[in-house]
């Protein structure tokens, strides 16, 4: 079973692998050409040609490059960049950071804002306050995230001008401790919440469904006849319950939330990944967009196979099976 | 609930180790400013140009600027032509076909070494054997050094653009750290940035796209007045905010911006002539083939209305023979193609098109009917459907197809397009760039060499040392390519810095280096005007009173609440 389950996982990645490698090469354009791209004063002469496909493999054949790439894979080398001129682990290990911070604050603050707005909205269904959270949910759900990022940086960078336009920290500030923290915090609270607000309604939504289906449930109708609180039965009993089809859609989530940085890293200058692969793109640098793309499959992998171990680990109906069987 | 707490662990742990994460990159690289220094920051909203090393930079015009800042070129240019720069005096001697360069005695590099004849002779032969991007030493056929100061250049065969393309391009490197440099392009060390420049590199941030230079205190036209030099990383679409609340000193902005920056009073400047938006035509593809179905194109084509409307009158109309009227090689005396789309339609009469009453010409049964493909930039799109919509009236059926631009590229490169619409700059440099976006074979390059007349004028301008008998050439080469026309010069768009005023910053006659229409001369960072002069910012940076504490004090509120429902758990 479990051995199946690693298998599936390393047929996956194999897969994947071979996508990174032959999708920037079907792209029209070679990479050559795209390095100085419109810049018609440069000269691509035949010996810097000849220099650069050498030193680029680009004169082998496809196959024995595929197999380079692998080999490369296996000791952590992932090739040596066509445009930024510098290994591509470097390059993608210094947009990294910043992508996690933004990536990961902003995962866990709308899973656990959509898990809390969820489990109100549910809870009160049909209330006014339920119906108001619902409708604003699907209007904001209707805005992609670039569009929510424009507003957000329009009203709080340009006219309010009390947030930074742009980066993930001010350029040479000479600032230190806590102050750099904070800059750091300031920089990061519009492409965040931008981010935060385009992943909310889908879970949202899920949320207060199977809350909705979940209230409906015998146990807690139990749980309220035994006279617990509210707060108890409506967090403890109706919504622990209720949060697994969250936790298992949180793995896919990875995947989406990596495309909407995308487009949020580029609004807000953010030096992330998306950033990266967005700009290499343009540049025809296969060996980033392998390296990008293969950081960003075992990101999604991982979380997938995180989230599938969590998910039998906190359903609490497999523990009352465990009590069950001890009886 | 230990399982649930566990998964609490998890994400926190998560979350805190993505942030240290993130702080300990960001707390690297800072660098604190000295009090009273004075600082000029410069916005670019690519930011990243590559580490500013002669062989490393990025093959861009922004790339070769910051490297300038750290080296010199033998000659350098200014906004009315060549000045001295390593170089104090040089002549050309005719009967040797040489170049005589008599260098400054009085220059160190950064690392205190001196500077001799036999730096420069170094440079030539290892660039010749390393490629390089921006300069192509193939005219060159050996360098000689007469004396510690003196060297000689003899060419293989007279090269005109040799001052322009080679000498005032070509940064000069110390031979004591290059000479045992194998790998030029990936030699990232500190020491390959010892230039004998007015700036040296404190800082670069390939991920931030920052650079911060300061003074070269022992440079030889004296110190720079401007102590630190920053480049920072500003989209775009905030330039014009980022300048006019006094993040920035200068920066490229949006025509749309211009008014309102300058009305804040920022200085504007502006330059045109350097690119051009060309339609490229497929000559080797019929009806295109033809010379007077191009004619036709070129007639049917209102270029004033693609200025007015798709450039907003930003740009000037383009020339058919591709020199801007800003170029001094430029020649007004060619057709023109003034918009006549009767004399379109004529032409096409006389080719056997029939117009029938779908208001489109029919020539055998079939409709003419062309495909023009463009990019979704530069507002590209918007001059494709002018020009879809121009062509359709003067009864050429046209499909506008939106690619992306290297594909656009590509399928130019390889002919597989009726019309398309791309663009290129450079040509406000040396005219040795006709020659490369007249036979070349690129993407953005008319690719045409059919016409023998032309290719030999191409050739012969190459070799006339005499500046009045080239500019006679030039101009006959841009009538013949009018009148060939093989590709459409739409329009010269213009470009527009703002900046406070605290810098002369200009542009370069013929561009900086090779033609570079960037104006961040180095040259221009010498002198400081009175701080007075600057404008003062219109919105403060600072943050509304409270707001940090404000955040903060919610953040502990929330923390100390969340402790104490777990505690009552």
């Amino acid at each position: 079973m479990k051995t199946a389950k690693i298998g599936n996982y390393a047929i996956a990645f194999l897969i994947i692998l071979s996508l990174n490698f032959l999708l920037p090469r079907m792209m029209p354009g070679d990479p050559l050409t795209a390095i100085c791209g419109e810049e018609a004063l440069v000269e691509m002469t035949p010996e810097l040609r000849t220099e650069l496909m050498h030193r680029f493999a680009l004169d082998e054949p496809l196959w024995k490059q595929f197999f380079v790439y692998l080999a490369g894979i296996v000791h952590g080398d992932f090739g040596y960049s066509y445009y930024y001129n510098a290994p591509v682990l470097e390059v993608i290990l210094e947009a990294l950071p910043w992508t996690l911070l933004l990536l990961g604050s902003s995962l866990i603050l709308s899973t656990l804002l959509s898990i809390i707005m969820g489990i109100e909205s549910g809870w009160r269904r049909g209330r006014n306050s339920d119906k108001s959270l619902l409708t604003a949910t699907m209007v904001m759900n209707g805005f992609p995230n670039f569009f929510i990022g424009i507003i957000l940086l329009l009203l709080f960078g340009v006219y309010l001008g009390f947030l930074p336009l742009q980066g993930a920290k001010t350029p040479y500030s000479g600032l230190s401790g806590l102050n750099l923290l904070l800059d750091i915090a300031r920089h990061l609270v519009l492409p965040l919440t931008a981010l935060t607000l385009s992943q909310i309604p889908s879970s949202y939504l899920l949320m207060r469904n199977t809350m909705i289906t979940t209230l409906k449930e015998p146990f807690v109708l139990t749980a309220k006849a035994k006279g617990l609180s509210e707060a108890s039965v409506r967090y403890k009993h109706a919504g622990r319950n209720a949060i697994l089809p969250i936790v298992t859609t949180t793995g896919v989530r990875v995947g989406i939330i990596v495309t909407g940085a995308l487009f949020i890293e580029m609004i807000f200058s953010y030096p992330g990944v998306g950033l990266l692969i967005y700009n290499s793109l343009f540049m025809r640098d296969y060996p980033i967009l392998q390296g990008a793309f293969f950081i960003v499959t075992v990101f999604v992998i991982v979380a997938n196979f995180i989230v599938d171990s969590l998910y039998t680990k906190i359903d609490p109906r497999i523990e009352i099976e465990e009590v069950e069987h001890a009886h | 609930m230990k399982n649930k707490n566990i998964a609490i662990a998890t994400l926190v742990l998560i979350l805190l180790v993505s942030s240290s994460v993130g702080l300990s990159i960001a707390s690297s690289g800072s660098e604190t400013a000295k009090a009273g220094e004075v600082i000029y920051t410069i916005a670019d909203s690519t930011g990243d140009w590559g580490y500013p090393s002669p062989h490393a930079h990025y093959p861009r015009g922004p790339g070769y600027v910051r490297m300038s800042f750290i080296f010199d070129t033998l000659v350098w240019k200014d906004t009315q032509g060549f000045v001295p720069a390593l170089a104090t005096d040089w002549e050309y001697l005719e009967d040797e076909n040489a170049y005589l360069f008599y260098l400054r005695k009085d220059v160190t590099w950064h690392d205190g070494e001196k500077f001799t004849a036999e730096d420069v002779a170094f440079t030539f032969t290892y660039v010749k054997e390393h490629p390089s991007w921006w300069v192509d030493l193939k005219s060159v056929k050996q360098v000689e050094v007469l004396d510690e100061y003196t060297v000689k250049i003899y060419l293989k065969e007279p090269y005109a653009p040799f001052l322009n393309d080679d000498a005032s391009t070509l940064a000069i490197l110390p031979k004591h750290i290059w000479q045992d440099v194998k790998n030029p392009s990936e030699f990232i060390e500190p020491e390959a940035l010892i230039g004998t420049g007015p700036f040296k590199l404190v800082d670069y941030s390939k991920t931030h796209g920052t650079y911060l230079y300061e003074a070269y205190d022992d440079y030889y036209q004296g110190k720079p007045e401007i102590d630190r030099l920053k480049f920072v990383k500003v989209s775009e679409e905030m330039a014009s905010t980022a300048l006019m609340r006094g993040e920035v000193n200068a920066t490229d902005i949006p025509p749309e911006t211009v008014e309102e920056v300058n009305g804040k009073g920022f200085t504007i400047i502006n330059q045109s002539g350097d690119w051009n938006a060309k339609l490229m035509i497929n000559h080797e593809k019929e009806p295109m083939s033809s010379k007077e179905f191009r004619h036709a194109l070129a007639y049917a084509i209102n270029r004033d209305e693609l200025v007015e409307i798709a450039q907003r009158g930003h740009a000037i109309r383009g020339s058919p023979g591709l020199l801007s009227p800003n170029s001094p090689y430029y020649n007004p005396n060619i057709v023109k193609y003034e918009y006549n789309p009767q004399r379109a339609k004529d032409i096409l009469e006389s080719q056997r098109y029939q117009l029938k009453e779908d208001g489109y010409y029919w020539k055998d049964g079939k409709i003419l009917e062309l495909e023009l493909i463009t990019a979704p930039s530069m507002g590209f799109e918007r001059v494709a459907e002018i020009i879809a919509r121009q062509l359709g009236e003067a009864g050429i059926k046209v499909n506008v197809r939106s690619l992306e631009w290297k594909t656009l590229d590509s399928r130019v490169m390889n002919q597989q397009f009726d019309l398309a619409i791309s663009g290129h700059g450079g040509i406000g440099g040396d005219p040795s760039i006709l020659n490369k976006v007249i036979l070349g074979e690129f993407g953005y390059s008319a690719n045409y060499t059919k016409n023998e007349s032309l290719n030999q004028l191409l050739e012969a301008h190459l070799h006339e040392m005499d500046e009045e008998k080239r500019k006679e050439i030039v101009r006959e080469i841009q009538k013949i390519y009018a009148e060939e026309l093989p590709a459409l010069t739409l329009y010269y768009p213009k470009w527009y810095w703002g900046h406070d005023g605290s810098v002369d910053i200009y542009y370069t006659m013929g561009g900086i280096a090779r033609g570079i229409p960037i104006p961040l001369n180095t040259l221009a960072f010498m002198e400081y005007k009175a701080k007075a002069k600057a404008p003062a910012p219109t919105a403060t940076e600072a943050p509304i009173p409270g707001f940090e504490p404000a955040i903060s004090l919610l953040v502990l509120i929330t923390v100390a609440y969340l402790i104490k429902r777990r505690r009552k758990h």
